[in-house]
């Protein structure tokens, strides 16, 4: 029963307009993150190497897919979010909206396996979209672009991967990509079990997600406590991935934060979902 | 008597003047014959090891092939992403071989890495030269470059040790160890999308200027067997 209903509800999603409001978006910006790098890519890497290329000449394709997809991943990451929201915000307050939660109550399933087949098939329309922004991102860039090996940017220097130690990377780093916006589900899922209506608890999503992403950027002392426990700090968590050596101590650290939130987020969901009135 | 006196004070004058001048020439000759070594190579080959150690950036050592011809053509080849020191490899040999282009001073000798050498000045005669000075460590039993700093005013100072072995005859290094000047190196977080990194943990900068080294091993030098022009044209 459990598993039917998962299948209902993925039904659901694929039906709902929204859902490809996501993959169009990826699409889109992707598409136009290609263009522009096509005319204008190696201005963009006059930006990163200029300062060393005082004394130093880089020599090679450093303008390769892998590069494109890694700029795109650090880009969209921060807007994957909230793509996300719009169809998973929607699961339980979407049904309250149109009166649909009334008759899907009274199928003989329990009340957790309803929230828990849903949240499943959250979880497997973000797997859907991760899977699409890696195709897109990684595998498009590679063709446009060619392969090579990988400049890893960060603010204060530069890693330089070669072209054999890579796939695996992005391998690992989607996969963690994938465990950040599934926190993100959760967290809409649960706020939607709060929600009469889809549009409180998308806003809701990303109001959090655009605070605790401020309150982690800014350089404040104060914050510093609270920010290891934010999930948008371990949101980046990918890019761990790409260091050398790679700091698993961060990336496990990382990984049972977001899955503490995941677990913490449920537990809330549940018990809302289980003791909800259903007035419509 | 007085007459004498006076003959022998106009020798000594002449002779005080003429050192110089006869010093000077001497240095030219020894630039000269350093750079009619290196003008029989016409062009070259050869496999490189490259080991970058410099601040703000990690990398493996790659493998490339650098090509070379006469006077200043040079290309890398690698598959994957190779740093160079700039201009190096051609700015030297281009800098030595015009000789009215510079005035050269033996400022002394030195032993570098066991090998006597004789210290030479070199500073451009045009204003708007790239090279602001350079010093030249030249062993004049192998008539080789042994180590040179050349100070640029767009690069900045590129301190050079050169060993060799099979190629000396041409003149040729088997290592070249590079030490450059890196200035301070900051992405803005925008174009790095590094927004979760915070100011604390990264690295601090001391304000102080830092060194880079390159260690570059040459191997497997094809010497003379022709290139075409064309294949330095850039892609």
């Amino acid at each position: 029963m459990f598993w039917k209903s998962t299948y209902n509800e993925l039904i659901k999603i694929a039906y709902k307009p929204r859902s490809y409001i996501g993959i169009g978006g990826i699409t889109l910006i992707i598409g136009i993150v290609l263009f522009a790098m096509k005319l204008e890519g190696k201005y963009y890497i006059s930006l990163i190497t200029g300062q060393l290329e005082q004394s130093v000449s880089f020599e090679g394709n450093i303008l390769n897919g892998n590069l494109i997809g890694f700029i795109i991943l650090q880009m969209l990451i921060v807007h994957v979010p909230l793509l996300i929201a719009f169809v998973t915000g929607d699961l339980i307050s979407g049904e309250a909206d149109m009166g649909t939660i009334r008759l899907l109550l009274t199928k003989p399933i329990s009340r957790n396996s309803i929230l828990f087949s849903k949240f499943l098939a959250g979880c497997l329309y973000t797997a859907i979209v991760v899977l699409w922004l890696a195709l897109m991102a990684v595998l498009l860039g590679r063709v446009l672009f060619g392969s090579g090996d990988l400049i890893v940017l960060k603010s204060d220097g530069l890693t330089i991967l070669q072209q054999h130690d890579i796939v695996w990377r992005f391998v690992y780093g989607f996969g963690m990509a994938f465990l950040s916006l599934v926190t993100v589900a959760t967290l809409a899922l649960t706020l939607s079990c709060f929600s009469e209506n889809s549009i409180g608890p998308i806003v809701t999503t990303m109001g959090i997600i655009l605070l605790f992403t401020i309150v982690g950027t800014l350089d404040v002392p104060l914050f510093d406590t609270i920010r290891p426990f934010m999930f948008t700090t371990h949101m980046a968590a990918w890019r761990c991935f790409f260091d050398d050596p790679i700091d698993t101590a961060q990336i496990l650290k990382s990984s049972l934060i977001l899955l503490a939130h995941i677990a913490v987020l449920l537990g809330i969901a549940t018990y809302k979902f289980n003791r909800k009135d259903i007035l419509s | 008597m007085k007459n004498r006196t006076l003959i022998h004070y106009a020798l000594l004058l002449v002779g005080l003047l003429s050192a110089p001048i006869a010093q000077a020439q001497q240095t030219n000759k020894l630039l000269h014959r350093v750079s009619a070594k290196f003008a029989s190579v016409k062009d070259y080959s050869v496999d490189v090891h490259i080991k970058v150690d410099m601040p703000f950036l990690r990398m493996l050592p790659i493998n490339a092939k650098i090509y070379f011809k006469q006077k200043d053509k040079f290309k890398v080849e690698s598959k994957s992403i190779a740093i160079v020191p700039k201009q190096s490899f051609v700015q030297l040999t281009k800098l030595i071989a015009d000789t009215n282009s510079y005035t050269a001073m033996q400022q002394g000798r030195e032993v570098v890495n066991g090998t006597p050498t004789a210290l030479i000045n070199i500073i451009p005669l045009s204003d708007t030269s790239d090279v602001v000075l350079g010093k030249l460590w030249i062993d004049d039993k192998q008539m080789v470059i042994v180590k040179s700093m050349i100070t640029t005013k767009s690069n900045g100072t590129i301190l050079t040790t050169y060993t060799y072995d099979n190629q000396l005859a041409y003149g040729l290094p088997d290592v070249m160890l590079f030490e450059v000047d890196v200035k301070k190196f900051k992405i803005p977080k925008a174009v790095a999308a590094d927004i979760n990194t915070s100011q604390a943990t990264t690295t601090k900068d001391d304000g102080k200027p830092k060194k880079g080294k390159i260690t570059i091993t040459l191997t497997n030098y094809k010497i003379n067997k022709g290139i075409a022009d064309s294949f330095f044209k850039k892609n």
